[in-house]
């Protein structure tokens, strides 16, 4: 029987306006994503191009300072690290835009040079490397728009659920068909799940064809790749869909139950959608700078500027005339000035990692805390969701970030670790004539190796089935205490 | 619903009087529809968004304001330190709007801050933002008054409008109303004047709200200068509700049920409200004839600029005075230590400054530097400007580009109203663009300024021992509001294809009902 009238509901859909109005958008939509992200040069081929360079330069960059001796590699750091560029950009885009695509190292050289009563003395440092989280440059004024990407998509067919089911209740007490189908021997739950599964079907099929074409397109055009695990995780990005879907027909179904009128259930459904797919998110979001204020940019810079300035009033490095604590350059032989000018590297490192560290931590902070706020709309648990699976958004950035500052650690024991086998080094960190001199291998270098976590999927997921849930009774509740009449 | 009756009833005993039944007839499509559930909650969530909108927004513009006024301020006091010419570097800021929080527009997006450095082309990328203290913010979609009258309000026009005239046949109502001596003429215009006159006061009154609550705010100043241009916005915003609405009922008039009408009109909506002008903007961004020319390419370019320059300069020293480097044309006059130090930009920057410090100054002779200085300086922001240009070239290409995906999107009157609105509120691209072009402007007003004060070869451009530079007189930056006539007739053709949407669906709608089949 539950069948039977979910054929009917199928059937029903099939003849109607709005499905051959979903039939034509959907098509459009996914093509268009296809053709805007697997075509032109822009995309994922730009980006991996991009990627691939910056680590071949990376890797040039430690050998020909390894070549230098250990000292040089210790100051200057590794070289900028990107962040590996995913293939499933088109399915969510994250606000890509927003998001660094890696995190370059910031490091300064100085010089003096003189001619101290016909004596020349040269000197130039290198200041030790810390890592910069510079903002993303790949803004521009198209960021205020929409991206056209399977989130979009998706909260498009919410849109075309809500115009699927506002009437399902109440369209068929209006046309008396209801009583009709009442006075069967069928339980009212079973009504609303027949209901339910004639509309998910109606709604499923034409966008797993949708996606199908989509995929079609971008693998023929062969610009972006897939190997088996980007698979698994589009079958996953298809289950989101069907997740967010179902909530919808939920909503729809408590909606259509709860009036007399089908169009009053519309009205209600479309504000509501507007409200959980648009407005919500973005003012939850906004509302966090009121919420959990940051100290201005320029507060913050004022700081940094002062306490380096500070630093450098101390030690006046490049002061060639009086005598300062770092007069003497260091030098293997004067293990004294070395130490000297490692305490001021070492704080000049310090303060700027110390600053821009709880700088980025902050912003990321705010950003987790408006995250957490607009997960309340299922349409926002379901584009989180998405980007977890697709590594995009700015959850993949603080995953990176975790990974740079582990690699930081590593990078900078492994220096210590070399060191401390030279017997003829001074073991002063970090300054180059207190290193180990000694040529380094650059494949004992570590490297940086990020590792991709899904595990920022799992919370959305949850709650988007408790969502299903949630709906589900409200749903049923609601259409039991229906009056048919 | 007795109202209604009441209406119909009255219709019967009077003569036929044009004014009086239009009149009628909007009373009646008044009340029916402020005393419906959509009306309740539309103004309620119309309400809620943009007052909630209105207060995010000050807040932010408050914090953008008092940036600015920090960065202001900062800036005048390093301009009071300087002593030496070649320390000049001007910023050129740009203020805030209070429009803004009606309108975001390129407001939060563009840059805040243009540093003026003589070596340095102007570069609308390199330019600086200082407003935001947390640029991961941007990743929520920014939200304010017009987008909610765009998506929300628009949704609202089209769910009053869609059984306006499918609605009533379908309940037989159409047929007993034109039993009545009324022409379907006063009937359509009634019933569009009756819908206008609800919609309007959620419009209005939502509007009025946002305007106190920013009102309220210290920050916030607005002149009659401003109120003007809400005002405007406010007229634009009602022109909108109108065309939207008139698409409602044109449906309403071409299909036969209302469930048809609404649904076909949402899906409308929602491409001329959300789709449209998206994909337009991307595919010509992506498929576009003119794709600018890629960045690292002109980067490499300006950069083989920069050596131009140097080996133009070199050879030029060497002819005339037999230098190999300007350092060449220091010699020494005295007895004692002596630092030289040339701080220069690296070269992966756009900028190619080079500044020298010689240290103590008393022991050499350096009028021969001054004179090279003299000739080199002048050299080296010509040099730069011909970057600028190179910058600016492919910026254009870029307008361009942008210029046609805006074509496009004014197609829709969603986006026409958009741009209108962007043009009045002064926060379009267009007056981000006046912007850049007032800081490359104001960058070769620094330079004649020096170049009559002969700075370049003043002895202040590298020592402060013999009087500092005198920066008194400094030109400064100037970035005045766009003027209201100037706003106005950048919005007219926006304004116009509204007006042209609401003439042909009123038309359209008009004469479809006058064929229009009642049975």
């Amino acid at each position: 029987m539950i069948w039977h009238i979910a054929k009917k509901e199928i059937y029903q859909n099939l003849t109607t306006l709005r499905f051959v109005l979903m039939i034509i958008l959907l098509p459009i939509l996914m093509i268009a994503n296809a053709l805007i992200y697997g075509f032109g040069d822009a995309g994922y081929t730009a980006e991996i191009r991009d990627y691939n360079r910056k680590v071949t330069q990376g890797l040039s960059h430690i050998k020909a300072y390894a070549a230098k001796g250990l000292g040089e590699l210790a100051m200057i750091g590794p070289s900028e690290i990107p962040k590996y560029p995913t293939q499933l950009k088109f399915c969510a885009d994250g606000a890509d835009a927003f998001i660094p695509r890696s995190i370059t190292i910031a490091g300064a050289r100085g010089s003096r040079s003189g001619y101290d009563g016909g004596v020349v003395e040269d000197y130039r440092w290198r200041e030790l490397w810390s890592l910069e989280y510079l903002p993303s440059n790949h803004g521009g004024d198209a960021t205020t728009l929409i991206k056209i990407d399977w989130v979009f998509i998706g909260v498009f067919m919410s849109f075309f659920v809500i115009l699927f089911t506002f009437d399902a209740i109440a369209g068929e007490r209006a046309r008396g068909t209801l009583s009709l189908m009442m006075s069967n021997q069928i339980s009212r739950g079973q009504v609303l799940l027949a209901k339910y599964l004639g509309a998910f079907a109606t709604l499923i099929v034409p966008l797993l064809i949708g996606v199908l074409m989509n995929l079609l397109i971008i693998y023929l055009s062969g610009s972006i790749p897939f190997d088996s695990g980007s698979w698994l995780r589009i079958l996953g990005m298809i289950g989101l869909f069907a997740l967010h879907i179902s909530i919808f027909i939920f909503l729809g179904l408590f909606f259509s139950s709860r009036v007399s009128n089908a169009i009053t259930s519309l009205v209600w459904l479309l504000l509501t959608w507007v409200c959980l797919a648009f407005i919500f998110p973005s003012l939850l979001g906004l509302f966090v700078g009121t919420l959990d204020p940051i100290p201005s940019i320029e507060r913050i810079s004022a700081e940094k500027r002062l306490q380096l300035a500070n630093i450098e009033d101390e030690f006046q490095p490049r002061e060639m005339l009086e005598v300062t604590k770092l007069s003497e350059a260091p030098s293997v032989d004067n293990p004294s000035a070395t130490r000297h000018w490692a305490t001021y590297f070492r704080r000049r490192s310090e303060t700027r990692t110390r600053i821009a560290d709880a700088r980025v931590d902050q912003q990321l902070r705010q950003v987790q805390l408006a995250r957490e706020l607009t997960q309340i709309s299922p349409t926002v648990c379901f584009q989180y969701a998405m980007e977890g699976l697709a590594n995009t958004g700015i959850v993949s950035y603080m995953n990176f970030v975790k990974q740079v500052r582990r690699y930081r650690d590593t990078f900078i024991d492994f220096i210590k670790t070399e060191d401390r086998d030279d017997p003829n080094s001074l073991h002063i960190y970090p300054v180059r004539e207190g290193l180990s001199q000694k040529l380094v291998n650059p494949d004992v270098v570590p490297r940086f190796k990020e590792h991709i976590s899904y595990q920022s999927v799992f919370f959305p997921v949850g709650l988007l089935i408790v969502f299903n849930i949630l709906f589900f009774i409200a749903a049923q509740l609601s259409f039991l205490k229906y009056d048919l009449t | 619903m007795s109202e209604q009756n009441d209406a119909a009833c009255s219709t019967l005993n009077v003569a036929y009087k044009p004014m009086a039944t239009l009149w009628l007839i909007i009373q009646r499509e008044f009340v029916s529809n402020v005393l419906t559930s959509r009306f309740m909650i539309g103004f309620l969530i119309c309400l809620m968004s943009t007052a909630a909108a209105v207060f995010v927004q000050v807040e932010d513009y408050e914090k953008r304001l008092a940036a600015y006024h920090i960065a202001v301020q900062e800036h005048q006091e390093t301009v009071r330190t300087w002593d030496l010419y070649s320390q000049v570097n001007p910023k050129a800021h740009r203020k805030p709007n209070s429009l803004s929080i009606f309108n975001v527009g390129m407001e939060k997006s563009g840059a805040d801050m243009v540093s003026i450095q003589l070596a340095t082309p102007i570069w609308e990328k390199e330019a600086q933002k200082h407003g935001s203290d947390n640029p991961f913010l941007s990743i929520f979609l920014s939200i304010d008054v017009i987008f909610i009258f765009k998506i929300v309000v628009s949704a609202l026009a089209i769910l009053f409008a869609y059984n306006t005239i499918s609605g009533e046949r379908e309940d037989g109502t159409l047929k007993l109303v034109l039993s009545n001596p009324i022409a379907r003429d006063t009937l359509v215009i009634g019933k569009y004047l009756g819908g206008m006159l609800s919609l309007f006061p959620i419009v209005i009154v939502s509007f009025i709200v946002g305007i106190l609550i920013a009102y309220a705010s210290p920050a916030t100043d607005f002149n009659s200068a401003d109120l003007f241009r809400l005002v405007a916005v406010l007229i634009l915003s009602l022109l909108y509700v109108s065309t939207c609405y008139l698409l409602g009922m044109l449906l309403s008039v071409w299909t036969k049920e209302a469930t048809t009408t609404l649904i076909l009109s949402m899906f409308i909506w929602g491409i001329l409200t959300i789709v449209h002008s998206n994909i337009a903007t991307f595919s010509v961004m992506k498929f576009s004839l003119y794709q600018p020319q890629a960045e690292k390419e002109m980067l490499q370019h300006i950069e083989q600029s920069w050596e131009d320059f140097k080996e133009e300069r070199d050879a030029y020293l060497l002819k005339k005075w037999g230098y190999k480097y300007p350092f060449s044309a220091i010699s020494l006059i005295g007895e004692g230590a002596l630092a030289i130090s040339i701080n220069a930009n690296s070269p992966g920057e756009l900028g190619f400054g080079e500044f020298y410090e010689i240290k103590p100054i008393h022991i050499v002779d350096v009028s021969k530097l001054q004179e090279v200085l003299g000739y080199q300086e002048p050299l080296r922001i010509d040099y730069a400007n011909q970057a600028e240009a190179l910058l600016k070239q492919r910026e254009q290409v870029e307008e361009r580009n942008r210029q046609f995906a805006k074509d496009i999107s004014r197609f829709s009157f969603a986006d026409a109203y958009r741009f209108a609105v962007g043009a009045i509120t002064d926060t379009d691209r267009e007056s981000y663009q006046d912007f850049m072009r007032r800081a490359r402007r104001y960058k070769r007003q620094v330079v004649d300024y020096l170049s009559g004060k002969n700075a370049f070869s003043a002895r202040a451009w590298l020592s402060n021992d013999q009087g500092t530079a005198e920066f008194r007189d400094l030109p400064v930056f100037q970035n005045p509001h766009t003027s209201l006539f100037q706003s106005l007739s950048r919005a007219s053709s926006d304004i116009l294809i509204l007006l042209a949407w609401n003439v042909i669906l009123f038309i359209g709608m008009y004469v479809s009902f006058l064929r229009y089949d009642m049975s």
